[in-house]
């Protein structure tokens, strides 16, 4: 499980892209069929994650990634590596 | 725009329809899950052509965090809508669609049309998870169409469905479309709403991960707004019971539907693979030729041709007969659509004396009236009816083709509206009636005065004679004699007890010549010699001349490996044939990979034809006869058939080779003995049935005598193999 303070602010970035209340993304919760990102929102996503965490990641892996806290564990990985 | 209204569609119908395919066809509730706002994409769009064809239904976006799409109420999830789910269709992409599936099941929808790509056509991780949805669906008994398709239209007027991202709901007509190709799709829709031709159901298939076109066949078997049924085909994977669908659908007497394919890509016999001639020359069009012309499907060699056909079977009735009166006020194109008829098959009728002396009168003296009428190119209407009325009415007419070309007195909507007057007047005649009006801008408002009345049109004259021809093919197939399959009595268990002992691979020619002689072919006795002296000795058995052939498990090509000695007409010349092929040959074999030399009497000169089996993957056992010897896969004169065969189909394919008249005698040749080479075909179709293992078997060549004479086996390969499960 990654870092709690990742994962917040994983949380927070996808409520500013997609619009959302924070309060309301769940961890285990799948970016389109939960919280509804569209194909678009998905490349933002990826772009959003590399500015906060300050960091390069491959888009076809990053776009592979399907939820919240998979996002998390991914870039905590990225961060170790 | 309001909020999903509530259903007054038509209510699935009961008995025989299946349920699934109903809720796919007639549901009266859609719920469409990962529909975005964005318009522009298939996701957005395919939402909004539901609301645009006014869908006399529910329809219920899921699009999870947005309050609404279009003006209608959105939900999260397909479980949160409150009232039942007929049908789902999925545009989520492909990694989240199990889910989306799972839930579909858990709030009991019926059937799913999946439009997202990234299942197997993008590799095996794409084919893992298109077998996943298939399990989830499966296991609620949830029809599926797709994955990777275009979607469905269904024009009823209680109905109006479409859930497809086509740019428009097409116009309501007789004629379904199957197809395979999504990108085709939308090609013919654009394409038939040019012509003015209407459907009455559309389905992209896609990948056919549930439902495919047989069963589509048998729901449009029974859907009474389809009177033809078109479909684009690339792989074929149930192949036998595609025939029989398509046999028992077109050959419905009492209400044929007619079936119309094009046949996209090559089978799957394996052509590369194949050493036999039969198996390399399997894989060619003539393959699938064959099983469509038993099955009675229209065979297509373009979308043009198809729809050409279509609307002549759709809307007219069907030909009783090929002899078709042409009506024309130009000359040339009168010539033009004469040659293009007679080329297909068709014939000009022969008008009786009452057609003609009517034609005389109503026509000015410069016309004309023989076959093609030529009204000349001052005719205005009353010209064309009264022609139209003289064919009609003849009983010697079975079709009628009228043609126009616009002269500047050429009054050209008063003609089209005489012809629709007349063709209502003689609707009981049953005779179809079609037109080429020639040319594009002035025609045009005529043109659309005959599409507005089911009046077959055509760009060209010789598209017209196509599709005439087509209508006769397809109605002379429908009353045919249809016999049965006719089997000899034959030593089922010799020939069991050689094929049994084998493993997979080649037989050896005393093994093959035996398994044929079992099923009564007409095989020459043969000894093997091990020695010159039993060669010599047997040859003076058997009586010169005789043939010496090498009989090894090691050598399947005789001929090319100098294994094959013809004539010999002594002593003297066994013996040195002998010694001479036994050194040639331990050249490339070892002594003891020769069995013995097979001593034979010499057959005598004949015609030569092939007669083969291949075991297709699709279809089973193909027959295969062709005019033979070496030349064989240079001439390609060749037929196929699927095993087994009935009695009027060996007739059939020894009239189907192009070469044909060689059999039949040329410049004061004798006749050959085509009943005999009919009885071999039927032989050789009962032995294929009745062993699956055999895998590829030539026949190269049967050498036919003169008629009365017989036939005799010259040469034979038979290979052996196990069935795998998809075979036959």
């Amino acid at each position: 499980m990654a870092d709690k303070q990742i994962l917040e602010r994983v949380i927070k970035v996808v409520a500013n892209v997609l619009g959302l209340d924070p309060e309301e993304i769940e961890p285990q919760a799948n970016f389109v069929f939960d919280l509804g990102a569209e194909s678009s929102q998905s490349v933002e996503l990826v772009m959003a994650f590399e500015a906060e965490f300050d960091v390069d990641m491959d888009q076809e892996q990053a776009l592979a990634v399907q939820t919240v806290e998979g996002a998390a564990d991914f870039i905590a990985t990225q961060l170790n590596s | 725009m309001s909020a999903s209204t509530t259903s007054s569609a038509a209510s699935l119908s009961p008995g025989s329809l299946d349920a699934g395919l109903a809720a796919i066809f007639r549901p009266t509730s859609i719920a469409v899950l990962g529909v975005t706002n964005t318009p522009g994409t298939v996701p957005h769009d395919i939402f909004v052509n539901l609301l645009d064809s006014r869908f006399n239904g529910a329809v219920y976006p899921v699009a999870p965090r947005k309050k609404h799409i279009a003006g209608v109420r959105a939900y999260n999830y397909v479980v949160d809508i409150p009232d039942d789910v007929d049908l789902a269709v999925l545009v989520f992409p492909g990694a989240v669609c199990e889910m989306a599936l799972k839930q579909c099941v858990e709030k009991g929808v019926k059937a799913a049309i999946i439009i997202s790509a990234g299942f197997r056509e993008v590799g095996e991780a794409g084919l893992a998870r298109e077998h996943r949805i298939k399990a989830i669906a499966a296991e609620s008994g949830m029809r599926l169409i797709g994955p990777n398709c275009l979607g469905v239209i269904n024009t009823e007027s209680d109905v109006r469905l479409n859930a497809s991202f086509a740019r428009a709901m097409p116009a309501t007509g007789k004629i379904a479309f199957l197809s395979q190709s999504g990108a085709l799709c939308t090609a013919v829709l654009d394409y038939a709403a040019g012509k003015n031709i209407g459907f009455s159901k559309f389905v992209s298939l896609g990948n056919k991960a549930d439902v495919d076109e047989i069963d589509l066949l048998r729901f449009l078997a029974a859907d009474p707004e389809t009177a033809v049924i078109l479909m684009y085909l690339e792989e074929i994977t149930r192949g036998r019971e595609l025939m029989k669908a398509a046999r028992d659908i077109a050959g419905d007497m009492s209400a044929p539907k007619p079936i119309l394919a094009i046949k996209g890509g090559r089978t799957a016999a394996g052509a590369a693979a194949a050493l036999s001639h039969t198996g390399a020359l399997a894989a060619s069009a003539e393959v699938c030729d064959g099983v469509f012309e038993q099955s009675g499907i229209v065979r297509c060699a373009s979308i043009e041709e198809m729809f050409n056909t279509a609307q002549l079977l759709a809307y007219q009735p069907l030909a009783r007969g090929h002899r078709i009166a042409i009506v024309t006020n130009a000359g040339g194109p009168g010539v033009m659509a004469t040659d293009a008829a007679v080329n297909q098959g068709l014939q000009l009728a022969r008008f009786s004396t009452e057609t003609v002396a009517a034609l005389k009168k109503a026509l000015p003296a410069a016309a004309n009236t023989k076959n093609p009428i030529d009204v000349i190119g001052d005719a205005r209407e009353d010209r064309y009816a009264a022609a139209l009325e003289a064919v009609f009415a003849d009983d010697d007419v079975d079709q009628v083709l009228v043609i126009l070309t616009p002269q500047s007195m050429t009054n050209i909507n008063a003609i089209a509206r005489a012809i629709c007057e007349l063709r209502e007047r003689f609707a009981s005649t049953r005779k179809p009636l079609v037109c080429s009006f020639m040319g594009s801008r002035d025609v045009a408002p005529g043109i659309e005065i005959l599409q507005e009345h089911m009046i077959p049109h055509y760009l060209l004259p010789e598209w017209a004679a196509d599709a005439m021809w087509n209508a006769v093919w397809y109605g002379r197939w429908l009353t045919r004699e249809r016999t049965e399959v006719e089997t000899y009595a034959v030593d089922r268990e010799k020939a069991a007890s050689v094929i049994d002992a084998v493993p997979d691979g080649y037989l050896i020619e005393p093994q093959a010549l035996d398994v044929l002689d079992a099923y009564g072919f007409p095989v020459v006795d043969y000894e093997i010699a091990t020695s010159s002296d039993e060669a010599v000795a047997a040859a003076e058995r058997f009586g010169y001349p005789v043939v010496l052939r090498v009989v090894s498990p090691k050598i399947v090509h005789k001929f090319e490996m100098k294994g094959v000695v013809l004539n010999l007409g002594s002593a003297d010349e066994v013996r040195a044939a002998y010694d001479a092929m036994r050194a040639n040959l331990l050249v490339h074999v070892r002594s003891e990979d020769i069995t013995g030399i097979m001593v034979r009497r010499m057959i005598p000169a004949g015609k030569e034809v092939i007669l083969g089996v291949n075991r297709d993957p699709v279809f089973g056992h193909m027959l295969m006869l062709g005019l033979g010897g070496i030349y064989v896969e240079a001439f390609k004169d060749v037929t196929f058939r699927i095993v087994p065969i009935r009695r009027s189909a060996a007739g059939k394919m020894v009239r189907e080779l192009r070469t044909v008249s060689v059999l039949e005698g040329l410049r004061g040749e004798e006749p050959s003995d085509i009943p005999g080479i009919e009885e071999a075909l039927k032989r050789l179709s009962q032995l294929a049935d009745d062993f699956p293992r055999i895998a590829e078997l030539d026949i190269n060549p049967l050498i036919v005598h003169p008629r009365g004479e017989g036939c005799h086996v010259a040469d034979v390969r038979i290979r052996l193999e196990a069935m795998g499960p998809r075979s036959r």
